[in-house]
């Protein structure tokens, strides 16, 4: 750790972390990274190249899945919580969306956000007081509070699952592929509110997704991991304009039309 | 023959059976509804309970320990020791099973079935006990047609009433409860708000042990004493939950109720058509949920296949 006495050290640093799963698979190998309080740090590249892997070992539900930190450490707020589990993490107010929109299905909507003040089963009064952070960000959900989770849209669901966790009233939110499967004007809404809750909450937030345009649009920070290893990174605004990027993620090379086929040949072998 | 006051008076018994068998398929439920465990031990658990009281409250050696508590407080330590017992089990065997598939865990219930006949035959009595006098009120609810309910029927049916609409308000209206019904859906995900996996297997088992406790209670009461043939409720109780729906709470309730009163029918029928009838009607009533619906009166679809 190279945090001195006046400065604050990172929420979460990770140093020359190696991931295994089930003590065969390495999963993630050699990665260095961290996020700064109150920053949005984006965790890109295609499936399969370990973002998910990383959130989990941060928020520890990966050892619940037989993961790992074989070499290497975590820290948060500068003290080692490398292979912490889930409770302990929680208790030090980290709240991870996992992917895929996991709501509660049989449960109504209300009943969704009530499980998000649960802490060591101590809460048992509560109303509709407590959800108002997620109906300023969200208002949309008020009038749904009576329908089963599991009827309501896509879109909604991805509200709910982000509304949950904020009533958990974290101070890190790890995001797992928050746009997968949205309609793309969903997405551009939903960002932009994950982007005023971090500057209004203060909630740091890593946030995983195959969608580098939008999630290097709101973040300060961005990774792109390939094969389990970090291959670029760089402040948002300059990673967004890095060729590589332009070229693989964004789609938008400055000499798209001029090398079109090499594009699409190179696109194929690296994603494939 | 059959005539409506034999009729009748089958009806009110087997409700107040039903309600008997209900408060051990209501403890099978909550196991099955938080943990996706089936409980093949479910009677043996009622059984342990129904001998604790006796052991508790008469003089009847205990191994090399005597003891001998007034009998209403030996059935609150019975409820109690039901209750530590969850905790004991997850401490002790549920805990290295998380993660495992659920069926490893069905199969240690089977073993349970095994150890805590042996055990008790080994440790409390190997033998028929009959209970205390306190334990064998004499009153009993009048109602018309000439009909009387027994009093461990009315405390049955009062009892599982009650144990229903408190666990339904617990599911539905405190934070707690949604958490277990939350994590009975998405363990993963009620993982990462602080849910401790260990936790809901404790309180799952704790309630349902003590809820099946005071099943096995009244079931020796409603026959003067307590046997080695209560433990055989638990197929009565597999009836009453798939006829309820695996997971569901009234389910439980109604689905014992229903198994009741189809003995009781069977037990009438049977003095004058063929004897037997009274474990004919239950299973045959299972077979042909089972046929016609899988997932019961109230039943979420996540149905364990047999």
């Amino acid at each position: 750790m190279s945090a001195t006495a006046d400065e604050e050290p990172p929420v979460v640093e990770l140093d020359n972390v190696e991931i295994v799963y089930d003590r065969t698979f390495l999963a993630v190998q050699g990665v260095s990274m961290e996020a700064e309080e109150g920053d949005i740090v984006a965790l890109l590249g295609p499936n399969g190249a370990g973002k998910s892997t990383i959130l989990k070992m941060i928020s520890g539900i990966g050892r619940s899945e037989r993961g790992e930190v074989t070499r290497g450490s975590v820290y948060f707020e500068g003290e080692d919580v490398t292979n912490a589990d889930t409770k302990e993490m929680v208790g030090r107010n980290v709240t991870h969306i996992l992917e895929g929109r996991r709501v509660f299905e049989d449960l109504t909507v209300e009943e969704n956000l009530r499980c998000g003040l649960y802490r060591d089963g101590r809460r048992i009064r509560y109303d509709n007081s407590d959800y108002e952070i997620a109906f300023e960000y969200f208002p949309q959900l008020e009038d749904l509070l009576d329908v089963e989770a599991g009827y309501t849209s896509g879109g909604e669901q991805q509200m709910l699952v982000i509304s949950r966790a904020l009533i958990h009233r974290p101070d890190l939110l790890l995001l797992d592929e928050p746009s997968l499967g949205l309609a793309p004007q969903l997405v551009v809404d939903i960002y932009e509110t994950l982007r005023k809750i971090n500057r209004e909450e203060d909630i740091t937030m890593i946030i995983a997704d195959q969608n580098a345009k939008r999630t290097l649009e709101i973040a300060d920070y961005g990774y792109v991991l390939e094969n389990g290893q970090i291959e670029l990174q760089d402040p948002a605004d300059v990673l967004m304009n890095r060729e590589e990027i332009k070229e693989f993620y964004l789609g938008t090379s400055a000499e798209e039309s001029r090398y079109s086929d090499i594009r699409h040949y190179k696109i194929r072998k690296r994603w494939k | 023959m059959v005539e409506a006051g034999g009729l009748f008076s089958a009806l009110v018994t087997g409700i107040g059976i039903g309600a008997l068998y209900a408060l051990v398929a209501i403890g099978f439920s909550l196991i099955y509804k938080i943990t996706g465990v089936l409980n093949f031990a479910q009677g043996q658990f009622a059984l342990l309970g129904a001998f604790l009281v006796v052991v508790l409250s008469t003089s009847l050696p205990f191994w090399f320990v005597e003891v001998q508590i007034p009998v209403y407080a030996a059935v609150v330590v019975t409820i109690l020791i039901g209750a530590l017992l969850g905790v004991l089990l997850e401490r002790l065997v549920f805990r290295h099973f998380i993660g495992e598939p659920v069926l490893s865990v069905i199969i240690v219930t089977l073993a349970f079935v095994g150890i805590i006949e042996g055990g008790s035959r080994f440790f409390i009595s190997a033998q028929y006990r009959a209970y205390p006098q306190e334990l064998q009120p004499g009153w009993s609810l009048s109602l018309p047609l000439d009909t009387e309910l027994q009093a461990p029927f009315v405390l049955g049916v009062a009892l599982a009433l009650l144990t229903v609409a408190a666990l339904m308000a617990f599911f539905r209206y405190t934070v707690l409860g949604s958490i277990l019904r939350a994590s009975a859906s998405d363990q993963q995900a009620a993982m990462v708000l602080g849910v401790s996996i260990e936790r809901t297997i404790v309180i799952a088992w704790a309630l349902s042990i003590a809820i099946t406790s005071i099943g096995g209670i009244l079931l020796a009461m409603s026959s003067g004493g307590v046997g080695y043939t209560i433990a055989d409720v638990t197929i009565l109780v597999f009836a009453a939950v798939v006829f309820g729906g695996l997971d569901s709470i009234p389910g439980a309730f109604i689905g014992g109720i229903v198994v009741g009163v189809l003995r009781q029918f069977g037990v009438y029928m049977g003095e004058f058509l063929m004897p037997g009838l009274d474990s004919v009607f239950p299973m045959v009533f299972l077979l042909v949920v089972i046929m016609l619906m899988p997932y019961g009166l109230f039943g979420t679809e996540r149905i364990e296949r047999l």
